[in-house]
């Protein structure tokens, strides 16, 4: 086989070696991301860790209606996850409007969410928490951990919606299949997985 | 792709209540003036829990081939623990305090 034809062979698959992980590369790739990501999620966590064991005194500065926000935020969350799911079984079973119909709920939900969590760091704000500053006089640090923690998160969130929203056009035009669904869902739920760590260590650890 | 063998939605529905379930958890256990590392301890427990039932069922890792998991799963391990290398110097600044 000359040249041309090796070449040919191999965009139609014939010489390519099955993948050993038995998924497409766009979603092997994705797990690539998430590993990633989790590490540098891993990194903040730990950086606030270390910060809030050094800090002499640290802020706590949420009460109740705090938690109850969070809590929230984790419903709506986890119920986007499950919105996600039903998107791609839809889309699995090829029927492009339940599909466009779930992953509409699902950016809804995101969105939902983006608003909670902005409020809460309005909140914040308004009672003088700020990067490098704590009206309570503690530890500086809280806000700049706080605010850098959950604002990462809040990237992912916000750029999760952007990207179901490509995925959505791009399904309904034809452009895009079901695994590119599948793996925008894998995105939709690490984010969820993120948040279960965020919440406990962010929130719960700093109530009053 | 996964396997056929993936869970019946109303299933996943259940694990999202029951995920829901351990965040209550969690908000109880905030509330019942733990000590502070008797609480942290729980809650990263708990965290971790819910993070391998949505790794396992949500991200599908369950329906894939075991390398995938075995792939993945070592290396991130691997990752985070070694950044456990950090407290020492963390605790150092701890007991320098002259109140604790």
């Amino acid at each position: 086989m000359d040249q041309s034809g090796l070449a040919v062979a191999a965009e139609h698959g014939v010489l390519m070696e099955v993948s050993p992980y038995g998924i497409e590369k766009k979603k092997l790739g994705m797990w690539v991301f998430i590993v990633s990501d989790a590490c540098t999620f891993g990194a903040f966590l730990f950086a606030y860790g270390y910060m809030r064991v050094g800090a002499p005194v640290w802020g706590t500065p949420f009460g109740f209606s705090s938690i109850l926000n969070g809590m929230v935020m984790t419903a709506v969350l986890l119920s986007s996850s499950l919105t996600m799911l039903a998107a791609v079984r839809a889309a699995q079973a090829g029927t492009k409007a339940s599909t466009n119909k779930w992953l509409g709920i699902t950016m809804l939900l995101g969105t939902i969410f983006a608003a909670l969590h902005l409020r809460e760091w309005f909140k914040l704000i308004g009672e003088g928490w700020r990067l490098f500053y704590n009206p309570t006089g503690g530890a500086a640090q809280f806000g700049a951990t706080f605010f850098s923690v959950t604002g990462l998160h809040l990237t992912h969130v916000v750029s999760g919606v952007i990207a179901l929203a490509f995925v959505a056009r791009g399904f309904y035009q034809g452009r895009y299949d079901e695994s590119h669904v599948e793996t925008a869902g894998l995105y939709w739920h690490f984010v969820d997985l993120v948040w279960m760590f965020v919440f406990p260590l962010m929130y719960l650890m700093n109530a009053h | 792709m996964s396997s056929n063998r993936e869970l019946a939605m109303s299933s996943y529905v259940g694990i999202g209540v029951g995920l829901m379930v351990i965040v209550g958890i969690e908000v109880v256990l905030t509330y019942q003036h733990l000590p502070t590392r008797t609480l942290l301890f729980s809650l990263l427990t708990l965290a971790c829990l819910e993070g391998f039932v949505a790794v396992m069922y949500l991200m599908h890792v369950k329906y894939e081939k075991p390398i995938l998991f075995w792939t993945i799963f070592p290396a991130t391990l691997f990752v985070l623990v070694f950044l456990c290398y950090l407290w020492p110097d963390a605790f150092r600044m701890y007991n320098m305090r002259l109140l604790k």
